[in-house]
């Protein structure tokens, strides 16, 4: 029996590359594209950044500039209800005794609480 | 914890018990965050001499010094009174759409621009008190000047 043999003119080519047509740009017209905006995005962040920094500063200033005066009417209070204190004590016990061992001023952490309210 | 006010289950109890007379009595500002936050740099403008003085003396008293420095505190405070004071006197309507405007945008300066910049022209004509920001960076506008605020939502 003869043996099969390849037509006459030999095969044709195998097609075994892909023939679809390219979409869209070149490759690097996308790498430069996205350079470009990631290059905007950040630049933007930055200002921002700058600018919140700024705002932070102006925000710190504005309560430096105010911490004084409200220590200042912090520690009248203080002062005056320490000395009402006092003044209590002496006037309930007729003496002044020291609740701790020690001269240092110690923020009353306790106080007289009438037995009747008189306000 | 340790800076909670003690409170008693029945009523709220204050001790109103006054100063003794001999110490001189101060009139306590008695204003509310966003006019403080809006006279912020006026009273720091004008009043940094005694701010400083107020300070040293707490710092040389450890942080402590409730006692001993209230000449320095009650210079701090009228000063600050006698800022607020000119300033009602000359620019209230200013500084009143200022602290409102900051009262209704949680208190954040870069939404209030317009009526600030309103209020420091007028402050500055008549009080001659300028707001300045420590700090900031050599040749760049103030945050407080620019003519656009990225962060604002106007």
């Amino acid at each position: 029996m003869p043996q099969d043999m390849p037509p006459t003119g030999g095969y044709e080519p195998v097609q075994y590359k892909r023939n679809l047509p390219a979409r869209g740009f070149r490759p690097s017209v996308y790498l430069f594209g996205v350079a470009a905006l990631m290059t905007y995005g950040f630049y933007k962040v930055g200002k921002g950044i700058r600018e919140q920094n700024e705002l932070a500063r102006e925000k710190m200033w504005s309560r430096i500039y105010l911490i004084p005066l409200l220590q200042a009417e912090e520690d009248r209070d203080l002062v005056r209800r320490t000395l009402a204190d006092r003044a209590r004590e002496k006037e309930l016990l007729g003496s002044e005794t020291k609740v701790y061992n020690s001269d240092r001023f110690v923020r009353p952490t306790f106080a007289i609480s009438p037995s009747s309210v008189t306000k | 914890m340790a800076a909670r006010q003690p409170r008693f289950n029945q009523q709220v109890l204050i001790d109103t018990t006054p100063l003794p007379d001999n110490i001189p009595k101060v009139t306590e500002i008695g204003a509310s965050s966003a006019p403080l936050l809006s006279a912020s740099y006026f009273i720091g403008a004008r009043c940094k001499p005694y701010n400083d003085d107020y300070m040293v003396c707490k710092t040389e008293a450890n942080g402590k010094g409730e006692m001993e420095c209230m000449k320095e505190g009650r210079k701090v405070t009228r000063c600050a009174a006698s800022v607020l004071d000119d300033i009602n006197k000359h620019c209230l309507q200013e500084f009143r759409r200022h602290w409102e405007c900051l009262d209704n945008n949680n208190q954040q300066l870069w939404q209030c621009r317009g009526a600030e910049r309103q209020l420091n022209k007028c402050v500055f004509e008549n009080l001659k008190l300028e707001k300045v920001i420590p700090g900031t960076p050599e040749g760049e506008t103030p945050v407080h000047l620019r003519k656009r605020q990225i962060y604002a939502h106007y």
